[in-house]
């Protein structure tokens, strides 16, 4: 697209930003104007408003865009491999705002004006990160996200826990995006132009002309930064703190979108800045040798988070280190690029969003009813409510990976592509890591059955939890049933060229 | 006389290594996101040094700075409300006093 002004440009593309950034503002003006005389779940309403608005606008572009098209040379870009991700964002988001609406009754956070629309805005970062292709805009889209999770998670200001996880938040996320921008700066530097598309040429010139170790560097402190924004090996450190002083809808956004967000943009940055890249000897792509080792930091996560969880008596801690595993097995199909990777990314996703809202979801259930956040809260819960003991087994279930759930598949699929490269190691890696998860996972079970809790009186779920508890445990199921639909549905809408959601083209 | 790229990125690179070393071993919380900001110069000096000497020279990168500079901004005044609040509950700002949910 040739934009010699702004009027040139079709703007209609980009609605689904349009309209988060519209509720976003809209809310930050009736939050100043008359924030205290509102009544405080209006709010959360209209941020929900927008939100589903906005899926509806994506669900519209995925009907009506074929190729790739971008805005002031790509610097934002619809495609395939965007929408698909923008999608996850925005039902993540929707089920984070179902989730908060029983805890801002409670009175847990203050600010309800802040905390709706900073959520917005970490929605449109995470919604930039997934559809830029520019240095610049995928770093202001991460900042954006960063930004706004770092207030989300200190916003209730007045407990020593969150200040302190947000103040941890800060200076690793800090750390991390100066690892992150140190190399871009190379990147660019090798380049000179902040354009993916343009970049994937110029990089491999400058690999080819004696600059080979500074395209190295690039990469190290690249992968280094960016590893923080999914929780995974040399940066998972914050993840356990953070998510155990946030607000538990907070803490689930984290765990999803947040994650989801990260990963997006590390696919497509390295594989446009370092897809055109050869080897020494001219042979291979440097992509097939540097994902050797990215498989050692998927493997280095799987068995850190793994292991750690075993310990964890704290539910949210818990739910760190098995993120941290999860971003391990994410990493798998990215390491072993197959044509089909892109839908096997997204199908794992759609798994571990579901079971991981529903969990978070039955978590501030039970931490709301039992007045403790550990494990112990379980205990008894089948004779106390035995629908959501019931469903609470399904999301475990599918979470550890086991028959007849989604999460079965997703790490199915995984399996398959790590064997289709030949990463046997991983591949062994993954099996054993999945098999410790038992214990930890089957840990809620073993409270839920088998120990008694300290009272038989029912549990009483408010009707967000409820809702997002109901639909995730039959989503896992129905997507364990028939994964053929999911599977069949993304790769139609998303991925029917098999060019991983069409990253690799230049807009038009 | 000019002086070569080599020691623009030298300078940056020793910049960010005491940023690094600052933000991982000092106590007090404020030094910690002073160096914070000097790992984010580092990056800055790295883009001015490659907008002129780069393999491709383009204006692209003080652009980039730009950007860069205004998100660190933010970034710090965040940084800072977070202390404020956490300096009000706790009346410490020692990095190594955070510890409250260690186990």
């Amino acid at each position: 697209m040739d934009a010699n002004n702004l009027f040139s440009v079709e703007w209609t593309y980009l609605r689904p930003e349009m309209i988060v950034l519209g509720g976003a503002v809209l809310l930050a003006l009736l939050d100043l104007l008359a924030g205290r005389r509102l009544p405080r779940q209006l709010f959360g309403w209209l941020a929900l408003v927008s939100v589903v608005l906005a899926g509806a606008a994506i669900w519209q572009n995925i009907q009506t865009v074929g190729q790739p098209i971008g805005f002031m040379a790509d610097m934002l870009r619809i495609d395939s491999f965007g929408n698909a991700f923008k999608l996850l964002f925005v039902s993540g988001v929707a089920f984070t705002f179902l989730l908060s609406f029983s805890h801002l009754q409670r009175d847990a956070i203050p600010h309800h004006g802040e905390y709706s629309y900073l959520l917005l805005i970490g929605l449109l970062g995470a919604m930039v990160m997934a559809s830029s292709a520019d240095l610049i805009t995928m770093f202001v889209g991460l900042e954006l996200l960063s930004l706004s999770s770092y207030i989300l998670v200190g916003i209730r200001k007045h407990r020593l826990a969150s200040n302190e996880s947000a103040f941890k938040y800060v200076v690793s996320g800090g750390i991390a995006s100066a690892f992150t921008l140190f190399g871009m700066s190379y990147l660019y530097g090798l380049s000179g132009t902040t354009n993916l598309h343009e970049m994937t040429s110029r990089i491999g010139q400058a690999a080819n002309s004696g600059f080979g170790a500074m395209v190295l560097i690039s990469f190290v402190f690249l992968v280094a930064g960016l590893t923080f924004k999914i929780a995974a090996a040399p940066n998972h450190m914050w993840a356990p703190d953070v998510y155990q002083g946030a607000p538990t809808p907070v803490t689930a956004y984290l765990a999803v979108v947040s994650k989801a967000a990260g990963f997006a943009l590390i696919v497509r940055l390295v594989l446009l800045a370092y897809g055109g890249v050869l080897t020494e000897q001219g042979q291979s792509l440097l992509l097939t040798e540097l994902s050797g080792y990215l498989s050692i930091i998927a493997g280095l996560t799987m068995m850190i988070g793994n292991l750690m969880a075993l310990r964890q008596v704290h539910l949210k801690r818990l739910m760190a280190y098995s993120g941290i595993a999860h971003a391990g097995y994410l990493l798998i199909p990215f390491v072993s690029l197959t044509q089909l990777s892109f839908e096997q990314v997204i199908f794992y996703l759609l798994a571990y969003l579901v079971g991981t809202f529903g969990l978070f979801a039955a978590i501030e259930t039970i931490s709301r009813d039992q007045r403790t956040e550990e494990l112990k809260g379980f205990a008894g819960l089948y004779h106390r409510a035995p629908v959501l003991a019931v469903a609470v087994t399904i999301l475990v279930v599918s979470l550890a990976g086991l028959p007849v759930t989604a999460g079965f598949f997703g790490k199915f699929y995984l399996l398959m592509s790590a064997l289709a490269n030949g990463r046997y190691w991983l591949t062994a890696i993954m099996l054993a890591t999945s098999t410790i998860s038992f214990f930890y996972y089957f840990g809620f079970i073993r409270q839920m059955y088998m120990r008694s809790g300290e009272t038989e009186a029912s549990v009483k779920i408010p009707a967000g939890a409820a809702f997002i508890i109901g639909v995730a445990a039959l989503a896992t199921l129905l997507g364990g049933l028939f994964p053929g639909l999911p599977s069949e549905f993304i790769h139609q809408h998303f991925n029917s060229g098999f060019d991983l959601g069409g990253i690799m083209k230049p807009g038009e | 006389m000019t002086v070569p790229v080599t020691s623009y990125l030298l300078v940056a690179l020793i910049l960010f290594c005491v940023g690094l070393y600052g933000a991982l071993t000092k106590r007090n919380a404020v030094i910690v996101l002073l160096s914070i900001e000097l790992m984010l110069n580092a990056v800055n000096l790295n883009l001015i040094a490659f907008a002129k000497f780069g393999l491709h020279p383009a204006i692209t990168g003080q652009i980039f700075s730009l950007f860069t500079m205004t998100v660190a901004a933010a970034e710090v005044a965040v940084g800072i409300a977070v202390l404020i609040a956490l300096y009000r509950n706790r009346e410490t700002v020692n990095v190594d006093e955070m510890d409250t949910m260690k186990r």
